[in-house]
């Protein structure tokens, strides 16, 4: 039977930390013990499970320090960018500038599940006349208005059209507030017609030439409107060379989720491998950490595969998970009654493939955003998600639903048709808002029912 | 030996009593659900016990489940509901091939192999539009026992439309019918088409037969009817509705008790 490397609570870290200190523990300049967090405010930290990883610890301090991180690039008089609704399109053409800093505020969605709602940031949005009809991410409209939580950003870019109902809306109301934001529309990608110039995506998506030429035309309009702002030229070399950099992030963390997905027993738990998952979007603030990062944690895993250690008991039922959670608490939940992730789609796989470099840059740009699987029918996602479960030799599939995504209505359907036909394995729907402990015992009782359902393996 | 099956549900506790390796129900009992589940299950299941002349020590095992079954400490399993079910109408009703359950605040869909065993599950617990509450609310707004409600439905000529989705709003609709001259029958048998429906909705057109009827929703007279009216398809009651999965806690605890080669493995 190989080692189980247990999740620890948040005491236990602190505790760990001071051993780890006081044996010579080096960190980032963001380094500290995770305790500091929660009493800053991220309570939810105290109700969550973590990989008890020196690396692990980096990654979290990281993901919880990027407030900090905006001021002080603030300070040194670097521009701030926002980028919103955008998964990892903009973001690398804002860090091929000098003296940008890309964040994305709708990650803002995570404050009220890591704060608790304490801080109210779904009240002012609602207050806004964007109430919970809308997704979670309206946290961001209360984080812009409150200004606790970021810097306001000196622009902000975000792309509108077939990407998400709720964003447009919600950029619209700080549109009115007197923010300044640079609009990029992003058509409804559609398969092409007979005759039609095709264009193949990453995803195995196709779209018409037209489209992405479309698509590359508005990004271009982006860049000219950033190198107005910045004063800067951002040459096609430039850029190029940016795509590179983002590659080098993608290609980590691709290997990461080669081994963490692909091995048993699973060396690092779902829920750092969520946060993880979401630096190839935005980079956390910081591309060149990220990626550092993402090697420690990619480093820790490699020894403990080769180890023969993980941190479930081998054979934990394989799931596949569909769209992020709004209530982190659920992959700890996932894991305790005997799951595990073996591939996810988090609504950014496109983001985890690599940009072509043998293209020009904005058409390869053009490429990847049009691969978005949330900006074409709810089939194509479908079909990608039970290619992605195929290979991933998944047990069984989750879909997370997030409450008011307008995106989440239609799709599950389609979602769960395509799987059940396709797949034959069980499926399950959930819904997962910001904080899910009044309704913990149904999420546990869904979870645990898929699990005993595999492990059946045929009988009741 | 005896084993016994807790089904910590969320609006009743039930106990089934088993003497394996027969599967048949020696002794059962149902209460309201209080504060204490794990108190609540001591007293049914000793009581239960008691009125059969035996003790604790008699139980060879327990199996929990429902939604509090994390919380009856001394049970030697804790199984989902899903799970139980499939293994308690494979017991009553073998055959059954899909178990539409309506309990006092959820409702579920099981489809199951030819072998019995769990193909897949839908379950609604957020919405009480599909659950036994909607009668709960039904019965109390006209003032007659849940057990009443059969005998209205009974004399129903024109089932009343019942268009909101939600219980909240339906009773509002309930009290809009009845001020308007709807008779109780034709609202009882709208508020049973109704749930009928939104349990119908969670199978989206795959409802393999035979098909099994479980919980207390079960117990309810019309709620079948409703049910076949609405998918268009014979519905069985399962024998004591609300103790299948109760039942199969008790099967699959009794089973924890067996030697691996001796177990009955479909």
């Amino acid at each position: 039977m190989s080692q189980v490397i247990a999740r620890i609570t948040l005491d236990e870290w602190d505790r760990r930390y001071e051993q780890l200190h006081a044996g010579g523990l080096r960190e980032p300049s963001y380094g500290g013990p995770l305790g500091r967090h929660a009493v800053a405010g991220d309570r939810r930290l105290t109700k969550l499970t973590f990989d008890r990883s020196t690396a692990a610890l980096r990654l979290w301090n990281f993901l919880l320090t990027e407030d900090e991180r905006l001021a002080g690039a603030r300070g040194l008089g670097v521009k701030l960018l926002g980028t919103m609704k955008d998964l990892g399109t903009v973001p690398v053409m804002a860090a091929s500038f000098d003296d940008v800093v890309a964040f994305y505020p709708d990650g803002a969605w995570w404050i009220p599940c890591l704060m608790e709602n304490e801080a109210r940031l779904l009240e002012i949005a609602d207050r806004l006349g964007v109430d919970e009809s809308f997704c979670p991410v309206r946290a961001m409209l209360g984080a812009f208005v409150n200004q606790r939580h970021f810097p306001v950003p000196d622009l902000l870019t975000c792309s509108v059209g077939a990407t998400c109902d709720d964003v447009s809306a919600i950029a619209q109301r700080l549109a009115g507030m007197g923010h300044r934001i640079a609009w990029w529309e992003m058509p409804h990608r559609r398969r092409p017609e007979p005759g039609e110039e095709t264009v193949l995506l990453s995803g195995g998506f196709t779209a018409p030439a037209r489209q992405v030429e479309f698509v590359r035309t508005e990004l271009h309009r982006i860049l000219l409107v950033l190198e107005e702002w910045t004063g800067q030229r951002l040459a096609d070399e430039r850029l190029l060379a940016g795509i590179v950099r983002a590659n080098r992030v993608r290609a980590v963390l691709g290997e990461l989720r080669r081994i963490v997905y692909g091995t048993d027993p699973c060396p690092m738990p779902a829920l750092e491998m969520l946060v993880a998952e979401m630096l190839a979007i935005h980079f956390c603030s910081d591309e060149a950490e990220s990626l550092r990062v993402l090697e420690e944690l990619l480093v820790e895993v490699r020894s403990r595969v080769e180890s023969g250690v993980g941190v479930l008991p081998a054979g934990a039922v394989k799931v596949f998970w569909v769209n992020p959670v709004a209530d982190l608490r659920v992959m700890n939940l996932l894991e305790d009654v005997g799951g595990r992730v073996c591939g996810t789609d988090y609504m950014f796989c496109h983001a985890l493939d690599p940009i072509p470099e043998d293209l020009p840059p904005l058409d390869a740009l053009a490429r990847m955003a049009l691969a978005d699987p949330m900006v074409g029918p709810a089939t194509d996602r479908a079909e990608r998600i039970v290619r992605d479960a195929s290979r991933s030799g998944a047990q069984a599939v989750v879909l997370s639903q997030v409450p008011g995504a307008s995106h989440c209505g239609l799709e599950g359907l389609v979602i769960g048709e395509v799987v059940r036909a396709r797949l034959g394995i069980p499926f399950v729907e959930i819904e997962v808002g910001p904080i899910t402990d009044s309704i913990e015992a149904g999420l546990r009782t869904r979870l645990e029912a898929l699990i005993e359902t595999v492990e059946a393996g045929g009988r009741p | 030996m005896i084993c016994a099956g807790i089904d910590a549900g969320s609006r009743t506790l039930k106990v089934a009593l088993i003497a394996p390796p027969s599967t048949k129900i020696v002794g059962s009992a149902v209460r309201d659900q209080g504060v204490d589940q794990q108190a609540l299950a001591v007293e049914v299941l000793e009581a239960l016990l008691s009125e059969r002349g035996l003790t604790r020590s008699d139980v060879a095992a327990i199996g929990a489940t429902g939604y509090g079954r994390r919380l009856i400490r001394g049970a030697g399993i804790t199984v989902t509901e899903v799970t139980c079910q499939a293994w308690g109408v494979r017991a009553c009703v073998p055959g059954a091939r899909t178990i539409l359950d309506i309990g006092g605040q959820d409702s579920k869909l099981v489809r199951l192999k030819a072998d019995g065993s769990v193909a897949d599950f839908v379950m609604n617990d957020r919405c009480a539009a599909g659950t036994g509450r909607f009668l709960e609310v039904l019965a109390m707004r006209l003032g007659v026992p849940l057990a009443g409600l059969g005998a209205l439905s009974g004399q129903s000529a024109r089932p009343a439309a019942i268009s909101s989705v939600c219980v909240v709003f339906a009773e509002t609709e309930i009290v809009g019918l009845l001020a308007s001259g709807a008779s109780p029958g034709d609202i009882v048998a709208g508020v049973q088409a109704s749930i009928a429906s939104r349990v119908a909705a969670m199978a989206t057109g795959n409802l393999p037969e035979p098909i099994c009827f479980t919980g207390g929703g079960a117990l309810v007279p019309g709620m079948r009817g409703a049910l076949e009216a609405v998918i268009g398809l014979p519905v069985t009651v399962a024998p004591d509705p609300q103790l299948t999965c109760a039942l199969g806690a008790a099967i699959l605890a009794s089973r924890r008790q067996e030697p691996a080669g001796q177990r009955n493995a479909p």
